[in-house]
């Protein structure tokens, strides 16, 4: 897949079509009996207002002339008219709890699921654009939906409804006027029809803007450090108003299609009403009996309020599409396939023992670049494996096929048998400690980032799987020891204490298999070695691999792997490599090379 | 205060187009009075009183009206939308250029989503504010006032029973104002959590996998997105209280009508054409007041906004460019500490560091993971300032230097790379853009860069992953020394820059250091071979030095390097003379 960087845009490659409408219809269907409610509510409501015209005009009409008698009268009709518009406000109130609750709980249920979908997606998924694009689908898009979920959903049911009355309404007066007035139509869906798919692609990539202008504001953040220490700040803010610009302008310019409607159905309604003025005056001029002046006065009163509720659908449909230009963004997440997963029919992974057999695996990132080519191995329960060779020959990639992050290509690995392609990923990744080369930490307590090794862990066990990586004395000696609120990715440890940490969660895991990527490369000699000597003990019955650069970490494996360009070059305990003078044997010798000139 | 004085400056600018949309909408919304007006005089007059001659000027007004209006109404919503994209524009660019400028202790003080949800979340909840709530709270309280006017030239009695609403409407206004605000800081705040935590569970999607902790992330991912949810009905169940009552006091006008218009009408002190004129006003009267419930939810909301992102900007950094800075061409770069202790909590602590460096030496530091070898390289940069002694550059205290002269001189490799999602070029051209590709070749080939690049599916123009995913940990050390080396640097820091690379390159990488004569070299490690050669060798124990010299001289001295020596190279006299070389 090609990879995406901040000021690419991304596009989706999908004409429009309905489906996203029905789905969102899936997530509206839970919470259809507080819609359908609140319609009913609503409707109520209405009714209950528009009787005040009427009792107005029987004030008007006959309480007024009926002189001081008429003022009891008065003051019976107003107390009921109190207590009508009591009984609105309070639908309103109810209405608008039942809605929120409904558009807030679809935000959250769409939310979970692509949430959810983003913990299945494979390293490729987040390695191949920046994590900004992704966030921003997952909280910045789904807000976008709120208004429309909240309110449009039961206003625009209301507007249908009413639309609906209208017509009869319409149709019982006249005929001929009503055709008329619905001649409009053909022309509204003309002018929507034309403005639809200009306006669906402003939105697409207005919505595409933002996702650039929020992936770089991530960056800019997280790579401060840098920033700073080479003085780009300048440089930054150009590219960050470039494209602070270009939301702005491709906001700009999707918002001008949503103006478009609004007059449109305003000139509809006018021109239809002249029409209906010009004809209704030339018929009664004409001395048609079908015509009165009172047709004209209701009917002509009846157009406006036959196009406003015409007038807030177009609102609603321009809400609706630029709502669906972030929705088609969140269901191509959602739908992003997963291509690690289990098989079907996976079975659990037993407790295993660690018996771990590569047979003739290969493998490859993108197409056409193999990286591991036949690679075949065996290791026994116990033993231990280390890996070595030159930077991107592939020895982390050995190890994260172990873990299956990635599916191969050709070949197979078993764990005591099982091809792990047949057993759960959970089950798999249970029985491993990891330790990757990007020692990440959370932001959190000390405590609770090596505690993710294992939940149920005890404080004794995390400080004891402290004292064996030799992290407790730094941890202790900080201001509020293992409680010490470390900032995300620990950016106020050092990278060797950062490995410590990571070095405990893996273990506290208690695996069968642990696996080290270069799990010491940046803890100093002295506090290797201690760790070294608590690790012997602890890795007895355990297999473990180990990737090194430090030739010193990796000399007591059982057996060493120099991968060199995807392929076993040599294999064999340190003894025997060094013995037969290969390549191991040459890398060996350099880390002695200075002492030799000297 | 303070901080809608600060919105105000931002605003401001566009005062005039501000204007300019306000008196638009003043046109809209008197034309909105036109059409039903003659409309009505179109039945009354034209066809009443059989004017027909009549009938096409009006039906020409009617439709020009509204045209007119269909235009006004366009090019007003145009002129706010495109002022509130101007005032955030604005104020992106600001926070912007602050965050660029905040310090460390910022940056380990604030979470990187909550500084984003400043930039994203807020920033919308202003642009609703300029494009929407302006002329909308505006058009309202025009109409309002309007049928105001109409009424008391109708009866001024009647207006002043109407009135009588006022004193309600202020206290509901004020008592909403006052309360709906925490609940809208209350929804801020959860978005931000929510934000901050997406982004961590997405930055730290590996450990997440290696760990099969989905189900964990799920847990806590549910919690936030709850939360969010509640403090967004929190605050509904508090304005759907108040929107009724404002719907509820809008209605009374139509009850003051009817009882106190029509005991006056039988009264006689008014007319029933009165009367039929005043329920013709009292849509634009009622409707503002339907309204007030949402336009204090919008301006509250945006009050909070405007606050959140004040306070995060509002502080100055400690660490900033001096008044008067000592300006320099160029560094030579010797480097000098004096007494230098630093203790904060957010790095290792130092005490009593002393050493000179000449032009063109290099320096080793060695010592134990946490002794503080980082700490004293980010004072150098002036990431963080000594708490006494002093750092000198060239001779003159890096207090007085300019910031981002001194930063320029130094080029730095951080034991954390961080690579941008950018091309490889990209990520190397980094400190100077502008560049040229022979440039970025030559120091990818010193890093020993050069030949994995061409390996990559479109060599420099490769794209990588945030913080170089997809590559190699030796990979991305080397691509970040490449960047380092770029800007021709008078002194380089190399912080732990090779630790993931194997051991042979490395060897590789380091002749070709050597041979950059002009620059003061500062190289962190943990193997000796990649600091032995050094000027001079620093041994830090604990934040102090506890050992310094050359190779030979701390070998001779017999402490910790040389122990760290022999642990590491030991059985090379052993190897020796068992014959394996």
């Amino acid at each position: 897949m090609a990879r995406n960087r901040y000021d690419i845009d991304e596009t989706l490659n999908k004409e429009f079509n309905m489906t996203s409408v029905k789905r969102l219809g899936h997530y509206i269907k839970p919470y259809s009996h507080n819609i359908v409610l609140a319609l009913l509510l609503r409707i109520t409501a209405s009714a209950a207002s528009m009787l005040t015209p009427i009792f107005l005009m029987k004030i008007m009409d006959i309480y007024i002339p009926m002189g001081e008698e008429g003022i009891p009268h008065i003051i019976k009709i107003s107390i009921i008219t109190l207590f009508l518009m009591l009984y609105v406000s309070l639908v309103i109130c109810i209405k608008t709890k039942l809605m929120m609750k409904s558009g807030q709980g679809i935000i959250r249920d769409l939310r979970r699921d692509i949430f959810e979908h983003l913990q299945e997606l494979p390293f490729d998924y987040y390695d191949s654009r920046p994590h900004g694009k992704i966030q921003v689908r997952v909280v910045n898009y789904i807000n976008n939906l709120s208004d429309l979920l909240s309110n449009g959903i039961v206003n625009i049911l209301v507007d249908l409804v009413s639309i609906a009355v209208i017509l009869v309404y319409m149709f019982s007066i006249d005929i001929r006027f009503t055709l008329i007035t619905l001649l409009g139509m053909p022309i509204l869906f003309t002018v929507v029809i034309i403005v639809k798919k200009k306006q669906r692609e402003a939105w697409q990539k207005a919505s595409s803007k933002q996702s650039n202008l929020n992936a770089y504001i991530a960056e800019s953040i997280n790579g401060i450090r840098v920033t700073q220490s080479f003085v780009r700040e300048k440089e930054n803010a150009k590219i960050f108003n470039r494209m602070s610009d270009n939301y702005r302008t491709s906001w700009l310019n999707a918002i001008k299609f949503n103006l478009i409607l609004p007059p449109t159905v305003d000139m509809i309604s006018i021109i239809t009403t002249s029409i209906i003025f010009v004809l209704g005056v030339s018929w009664i001029r004409g001395g048609s009996e079908f015509m009165t002046v009172g047709i004209i006065t209701a009917f002509t009163g009846y157009i406006s309020r036959f196009w406003t509720p015409i007038t807030n659908l177009g609102n609603f449909y321009n809400s609706l599409l630029t709502a669906l230009s972030y929705l088609e963004l969140i269901f191509e997440t959602i739908d992003e396939p997963v291509v690690v997963k289990d098989k079907e029919g996976a079975v659990t992974l037993p407790p295993i023992e660690g018996n771990i057999v590569f047979d003739n695996v290969s493998f490859s990132y993108e197409d056409n670049i193999p990286i591991l080519k036949n690679i075949s191995f065996k290791v026994k329960k116990g033993d231990s494996y280390a890996i070595v060779g030159p930077t991107g020959a592939g020895k982390t990639t050995i190890i994260n096929l172990i873990s299956r992050f990635y599916n191969l290509d050709k070949g197979h690995i078993f764990i005591d048998g099982y091809d792990i392609e047949n057993v759960t990923i959970k089950s798999l990744r249970k029985q491993m400690g990891v330790m990757l080369q990007d020692s990440f930490i959370f932001a959190g307590t000390i405590m609770d980032n090596i505690r993710y090794g294992n939940k149920e862990a005890t404080d004794e066990e995390i400080i004891n799987a402290a004292k064996i990586v030799q992290a407790h004395d730094f941890i202790i000696k900080m201001e509020n020891g293992y409680n010490t609120v470390v900032n995300e990715r620990g950016s106020r440890l050092s990278i060797g204490q950062r490995q410590l940490i990571s070095f405990a969660r893996a273990l506290l895991a208690n695996p069968r298999i642990l696996i080290l990527d270069e799990a010491t490369s940046s803890i100093d000699t002295e506090t290797e070695i201690a760790l070294q000597k608590g690790l012997l003990e602890l890795l007895k019955g355990r297999t473990s691999f180990i990737i090194a650069h430090r030739l010193s970490t990796i000399k007591n494996s059982t057996c060493i792997m120099y991968i060199d360009d995807g392929e076993i070059a040599e294999q064999g305990s340190h003894n025997e490599l060094i013995a037969r003078r290969g390549k191991y044997y040459k890398l060996y010798k350099s880390q002695y090379q200075f002492l030799e000139q000297s | 205060m303070a901080p809608l004085k600060w919105f105000y400056s931002f605003l401001q600018k566009y005062n005039k187009s501000i204007v300019k949309g306000l008196f638009l909408t003043t046109i809209v919304s008197l034309l909105a009075i036109v059409t039903p007006y003659i409309s009505g005089n179109i039945v009354d007059v034209v066809i009443e009183d059989k004017k027909y001659n009549l009938l096409a000027p009006m039906i020409i007004v009617i439709i020009t009206a509204t045209l007119l209006r269909g235009l006004c109404r366009a090019a007003f919503l145009m002129t706010f939308e495109t002022a509130s994209q101007n005032v955030i524009f604005d104020m992106r660019e600001f926070v912007y250029k602050k965050f660029q400028k905040e310090d460390f202790s910022f940056y380990n003080r604030n979470r990187t989503g909550d500084l984003m949800s400043r930039q994203t979340g807020d920033m919308d909840a202003i642009r609703k504010f300029v494009a929407q709530t302006l002329y909308f709270s505006y058009e309202n309280i025009l109409l309002f006032l309007l049928a105001l006017i109409m009424i008391f030239t109708v009866s001024v009695k009647l207006a002043l029973c109407m009135f009588l609403i006022l004193p309600f409407t202020a206290l509901t206004t004020l008592i909403q104002f006052k309360h709906v605000k925490s609940k809208f800081s209350n929804i801020r705040k959860h978005f931000a959590l929510l934000n901050t935590f997406v982004q961590e569970n997405i930055s730290g999607n590996r450990v997440v996998k290696a760990f099969a902790k989905e189900d964990y992330e799920m847990e806590k991912f549910t919690i936030e997105n709850e939360g969010y949810m509640e403090a967004e009905l929190g605050a509904a169940r508090m304005w759907s209280i108040f929107i009724p009552i404002f719907e509820f006091l809008s209605n009374a006008l139509i009850i003051v009508l009817m009882l106190a218009g029509g005991i006056m009408a039988i009264r006689g002190e008014i007319s029933l054409g009165n009367m039929f004129t005043v329920n013709g006003y009292l849509w634009m009267l009622n409707n503002p007041l339907k309204q007030a419930g949402w336009i204090i939810n919008d301006l509250q909301h945006m009050i909070t906004s405007v606050e959140r992102v004040y306070n995060t900007v509002n502080e100055e950094p400690e660490i900033k460019n001096p008044k008067k800075p000592v300006r320099k061409e160029h560094f030579s770069g010797m480097i000098e500490f004096k007494n230098v202790s630093y203790h904060a909590e957010d790095a290792d602590i130092i005490s009593d560091i002393n050493f000179k460096v000449k032009p063109g030496q290099s320096v080793g530091i060695i010592g134990a993971t946490g002794s503080g070898k980082s700490t004293i390289m980010n004072l150098l940069c002036r990431f963080y300032d000594v708490a006494e002694g002093e750092v000198l550059v060239d001779g003159i205290n890096v207090k007085n230097l300019d910031l981002y002269e001194l930063r320029d001189s130094i080029g730095m490799a951080m034991q954390d790379v961080f690579l941008f999602s950018d091309t490889i070029e990209g990520n190397i051209a980094y400190s100077r853009p502008d560049c040229s590709f022979d440039d970025v070749v030559r120091v990818a080939k010193i890093a020993n860069a050069h030949n994995f690049i061409l390996d990559t599916p479109d060599g420099y123009d490769t794209i990588i992953g945030e913080r170089g995913m997809g590559l190699s940990g030796g990979q991305k050390q080397r691509i970040s020394l490449a960047r380092a080396l770029l800007k021709e640097p008078s002194i380089i820091i190399l912080d732990d820059t090779t630790s993931a690379v194997d051991m042979e390159t490395e060897s590789l990488i380091q002749d070709e250091l050597g041979r950059l004569k002009n620059s003061t070299v500062f190289i962190i490690a943990h193997r000796i071979s990649s600091i032995k050669d050094a000027d001079l060798i620093l041994v830090l124990d604990e934040g102090k030095i506890i050992e310094q010299g050359t190779h030979d001289e701390l070998l001779a001295q017999n402490g910790y390097y040389a122990t760290v020596f022999s642990h590491q190279y030991g059985e090379f006299e052993k190897i020796k003379k068992g014959g394996v070389f």
